[in-house]
C-alpha cells in the first residue's frame, strides 16, 4: 500500500513536471513568435513539396479551406514563380513520392535548391509547413527540413515533428516566427491568419 | 563467421542510429517457439496461441488475422496470399494458395490500367479468409474462435498507431481519402491519424466475429457477402455472389529446389517461388562462399544483379496461372537450365546495356514431363502491398506466410470494415501474348514467395518478405547471406540490399553498398539509384533461423518495417 502511494506521488510529480514543461515550451514558443520580425504575406501563393511526400496535398486542402489564392505544383521550377507573392514549401521525404515522380533524392534536392534560390532572388517569402510529425523527421527528411527552414520567413509545424526542438533551434537561429500546433487539422488557422 | 561480420556489425550500429522509424524488438532467441511478424501485436497473438497449447499453424493463422488488423495497409480479409507449411513429424510440406482471383465477370468492371489501380474496378475475389480457415481446419488444434480472439480484440478495442503505419497513412492519404469508409478509419476530422493516435476498427471487429462463429461461410455466403457485392457494385466494381461462394483456396504441393545441400520449399506458381529456385540454381555455379560479400565487391554484386535481371525476364515471359497456361516450371527450376543461364551472364559488364533489353531464356528443352506436376490439387473433398510472417513451434512445425492487398491500402475501398485488394493491377492487359494476360476467373501471377529451407529434414530457415517485385531480389539476397556468407540472422536481415529487373532503368541499392563498389558498378555499365541507410522499399523480411547445433530458434524482424520477433 505504501509502495502504491509512493508510486502515485512519483507519477503525479512526473505528470506535473511534464505539464509545467509543456506550458514553458508553449510560452517560449509564443514569446519567440512575438519577438521575431513580423512578415507580411501576400497572394497569390504557390505550394510545392520538398521531398515529394503526399503531405503537400493536405496543405493544398488546408489552403483551400482558408480560401487562399493558391496553386499547387509538386515539382515546381523557378519559372513557376512568375507572379507569385508567397511560396509555401512542405518538406518531407517519401520514397513512394520520388518513385512516382521518377526522380532520385539528389534530383529532388537540386530542384528544391534551385526553387529556393529563385524565390530568394525574387524576394518571394517562403513559409515552411511541416505537418507530417515523426514520419517526416530524421532519415532522408531532415536535409529537406533544414534547407527549407533555413530559408523560411515563417514556420508552421505539428508538434510531434519538433519534439527534439529541431525547428525551434532553426527559428531561434534565424530569428523567424515558429508556430507549433498539436494536430494537422490545426495548421490551417495560423496559415490563414498570415494572409489577413 | 567471416571477417565480414565486423563490417556488418559497424553497419548495423550506423543504421540503427539513423533509422527514422521506431525499432521494436527485432531479434530473439528461444527453445519452444518463435514468431516473427511485421507488428508486435501480431507476434504476440501468435505467441498467445503457442502458450495456449496451439501449434505453429494455430499461431500463424492467429498472427495472419491479427496482422490484417494492426498492419491494415499491407494485408487483411480483403486480400490474399500464400503459405508454406512444414510438418516436422510427418516430414511433409504443403502449400496453400489463397491469392485473390479475378471475378467471373471481372472484365465488366472496365479496369483500364493504373488510373483505376486504387478504385473498386481493381478488386478481385479475396482469398484470405478461405486460406486461413483452410489451414486451420486441416492442421490447427485450437478452436477458430480462440485463434481469432486477438484480431477481434485489436480491431474492437483499438491499438496505437506505430511509426510505420503513420508514415504509410500519410504517404497514401489520397487513396485513403477517396473512399469515405476508408477515410473514417484512418482519419479524424478529415485529416490523417498520426503516430501515437489510437485506431479503432469496430466494423472489422464485427466481421471477424462473424468469421469466428460461422467460419469460412460467414464471410463468403450470407449477409456479409451480399453487402460486399452490393457496395462494390455501387462503387463501380464487379464481384458476384457466386465469386464469393465458389472461391476455394488451393491446397497443393509446394515447389522444391536445392541449393548447396539445402532443400528449398517454396511457393508454387503463379506465385514466385520458382524465381528463387532458378536464381539459386544460377548462383550455385559460382563459389560465393569464398567470394567477398556483394556489398564489398562490384564483381559479385554485378553477378547477383544480373542473375536477378535474368530471372525477372523469365518470370515475365513464363509465369502465369498454371490452371489456364502452360508454365514450364520444371524447366525453369532445373539445374541444367540454371547453368545455361549462368553462362549467358556477362561477368564483366552490363549486357545487354539497357536493363529492359534483357531476354528470357528457353527453359522448354529442360522441362521433364515425367516429373510430378507441381500444381496438382490434392483430393481432399469435404475439407475444404503485403506482409510476411514466420512461425515455428516446439515440435519443429513451421509456417512461412505472405499475404497482401496488392498496393498499400489495396483498392482503398472498405466495406464491412474490410479493406479490399487491388489484384487486378497484377495482370497484363496490353501485351496480348502475355502468359499473365487478364481473363475472367483467372489468378494473376504474384511476387510473393514464402519459403522454408531444410537441411536433412531439419528446419533451417523460415523466410519471406513483402515489397512488390522487390520480394524476389530481397529473398535471394537474404538466403545467400545466410547460406553462403554464414551471417547470423540479424546480420543477414540488415545487410544492404539491391534490386534490378527487366522493366526498370536503374539498379536500386542501399547506401550500405560501399562507395567504391558503386563507382565500379557504374564503370561496368550500371545506372544506380541509391537509398540512404535502409529503406522499406527493399521489403520487410521476417525470418527464423534454426541453429543445427544448439537447436535454438533465432528470430529476426526487419528494421525496415518495425516488426517484432518473439520467442518463448
Amino acid at each position: 500500500m505504501h509502495n502504491h502511494k509512493t508510486s502515485n506521488i512519483i507519477l503525479n510529480n512526473i505528470i506535473m513536471r511534464h505539464i509545467t514543461l509543456k506550458f514553458s515550451m508553449v510560452f517560449l514558443l509564443a514569446a519567440l513568435s512575438f519577438f521575431t520580425v513580423a512578415q507580411t504575406f501576400q497572394q497569390p501563393v504557390l505550394i510545392s513539396s520538398a521531398g515529394q511526400s503526399a503531405d503537400v496535398k493536405l496543405v493544398k486542402m488546408l489552403a483551400s479551406r482558408e480560401k487562399l489564392d493558391a496553386n499547387t505544383i509538386l515539382m515546381a521550377k523557378p519559372s513557376d514563380l512568375e507572379g507569385i507573392k508567397t511560396l509555401i514549401i512542405v518538406p518531407g521525404f517519401s520514397s513512394k513520392g520520388l518513385g512516382a515522380a521518377g526522380i532520385s533524392q539528389e534530383d529532388e534536392m537540386n530542384r528544391v535548391q534551385e526553387l529556393v534560390n529563385a524565390a530568394n532572388s525574387k524576394e518571394i517569402p517562403i513559409i515552411l509547413m511541416h505537418i507530417g510529425g515523426n514520419a517526416r523527421r530524421k532519415g532522408q527528411s531532415d536535409a529537406f527540413n533544414a534547407l527549407i527552414g533555413n530559408n523560411a520567413k515563417h514556420m508552421i509545424v505539428v508538434a510531434q515533428g519538433n519534439e527534439d526542438n529541431f525547428f525551434t533551434d532553426i527559428a531561434s537561429a534565424k530569428n523567424i516566427p515558429l508556430e507549433v500546433v498539436e494536430k494537422i487539422s490545426e495548421t490551417g488557422a495560423p496559415l490563414g491568419k498570415l494572409f489577413q | 563467421m567471416k571477417k565480414i561480420e565486423v563490417h556488418f556489425t559497424l553497419f548495423i550500429l550506423v543504421i540503427t542510429g539513423c533509422l527514422s522509424v521506431s525499432i521494436a524488438q527485432d531479434s530473439s532467441v528461444s527453445n519452444n517457439g518463435m514468431v516473427a511478424t511485421a507488428h508486435p501485436l501480431a507476434s504476440r497473438a501468435a505467441i498467445e496461441m503457442l502458450k495456449s497449447g496451439g501449434n505453429a499453424i494455430d499461431a500463424a493463422v492467429a498472427a495472419a488475422f491479427a496482422i490484417g488488423v494492426v498492419e491494415p495497409d499491407g494485408s487483411g480479409l480483403g486480400g490474399g496470399g500464400g503459405m508454406v507449411i512444414y510438418l516436422k513429424e510427418r516430414g511433409e510440406s504443403y502449400y496453400i494458395n489463397y491469392y485473390a482471383r479475378a471475378s467471373e465477370r471481372g472484365s465488366e468492371a472496365g479496369y483500364s490500367g493504373s488510373k483505376d489501380a486504387q478504385t473498386a474496378k481493381a478488386i478481385c475475389v479475396p482469398g484470405t479468409v478461405a486460406g486461413l480457415t483452410m489451414a486451420h481446419e486441416k492442421f490447427g488444434t485450437l478452436s477458430l474462435s480462440k485463434v481469432l480472439e486477438p484480431a477481434i480484440r485489436y480491431a474492437s478495442e483499438g491499438f496505437e498507431i506505430d511509426a510505420t503505419l503513420a508514415k504509410l497513412i500519410l504517404d497514401n492519404i489520397e487513396t485513403i481519402m477517396a473512399d469515405e469508409a476508408t477515410m473514417n478509419i484512418f482519419c479524424e476530422d478529415g485529416f490523417p491519424l498520426m503516430e501515437g493516435d489510437r485506431i479503432v476498427q469496430k466494423e472489422l471487429g464485427q466481421t471477424l466475429s462473424v468469421i469466428a462463429k460461422k467460419g469460412r461461410k460467414g464471410f463468403y455466403e450470407g449477409e456479409l457477402a451480399e453487402s460486399m457485392v452490393r457496395s462494390i457494385a455501387d462503387r463501380g466494381g464487379v464481384l458476384t455472389l457466386n465469386d464469393f461462394a465458389s472461391y476455394e483456396a488451393q491446397f497443393t504441393t509446394p515447389l522444391y529446389g536445392t541449393y548447396r545441400g539445402y532443400d528449398i520449399v517454396t511457393a508454387n506458381a503463379p506465385q514466385s517461388g520458382l524465381c528463387l529456385i532458378e536464381a539459386l540454381n544460377i548462383l550455385e555455379n559460382y563459389d560465393l562462399k569464398n567470394a567477398p560479400h556483394y556489398s564489398e565487391s562490384a564483381e559479385v554484386l554485378h553477378l547477383i544483379a544480373e542473375t536477378e535481371r535474368f530471372v525477372y525476364a523469365d518470370r515475365t515471359a513464363y509465369l502465369g496461372d498454371p490452371q489456364v497456361a502452360d508454365v514450364p516450371i520444371n524447366g525453369l527450376i532445373s539445374k541444367e537450365y540454371g547453368t545455361q543461364r549462368f553462362h549467358q551472364i556477362n561477368k564483366e559488364r552490363l549486357d545487354p546495356p539497357r536493363y529492359r533489353d534483357v531476354e528470357e531464356g528457353d527453359p522448354f528443352p529442360f522441362v521433364k514431363k515425367d516429373l510430378v506436376p507441381v500444381t496438382e490439387e490434392e483430393d481432399l473433398s469435404g475439407e475444404g502491398h503485403t506482409t510476411h510472417l514466420s512461425v515455428i513451434d516446439k515440435e519443429g512445425n513451421c509456417v512461412a506466410l505472405t499475404q497482401t492487398l496488392g498496393l498499400f491500402f489495396g483498392s482503398g475501398q472498405t466495406v464491412n470494415g474490410v479493406l479490399f485488394n487491388c489484384a487486378m493491377t497484377n495482370f497484363a492487359y496490353r501485351s496480348k501474348n502475355s502468359i499473365n494476360l487478364y481473363k475472367d476467373g483467372k489468378q494473376s501471377r504474384s511476387s510473393i514467395l514464402p519459403t522454408i529451407i531444410l537441411k536433412e529434414g531439419e528446419p533451417f530457415l523460415i523466410t519471406g518478405s513483402p515489397g512488390a517485385a522487390r520480394i524476389i531480389a530481397t529473398v535471394i539476397e537474404v538466403v545467400i547471406n545466410m547460406i553462403d556468407y554464414e551471417m547470423n540472422v540479424t546480420e543477414a536481415n540488415l545487410a544492404p540490399r539491391f534490386f534490378v529487373r527487366d522493366s526498370e532503368d536503374f539498379l536500386y541499392l542501399e547506401s550500405g553498398i560501399k562507395q567504391q563498389v558503386r563507382v565500379q558498378l557504374e564503370e561496368m555499365g550500371h545506372t544506380l539509384r541509391v537509398y540512404e541507410g535502409i529503406d522499406l522499399f527493399f521489403g520487410g523480411v521476417q525470418m527464423i533461423y534454426i541453429n543445427p547445433e544448439d537447436k535454438k530458434y533465432y528470430g529476426s524482424a526487419d528494421k525496415r518495417r518495425g516488426g517484432m520477433a518473439i520467442g518463448y
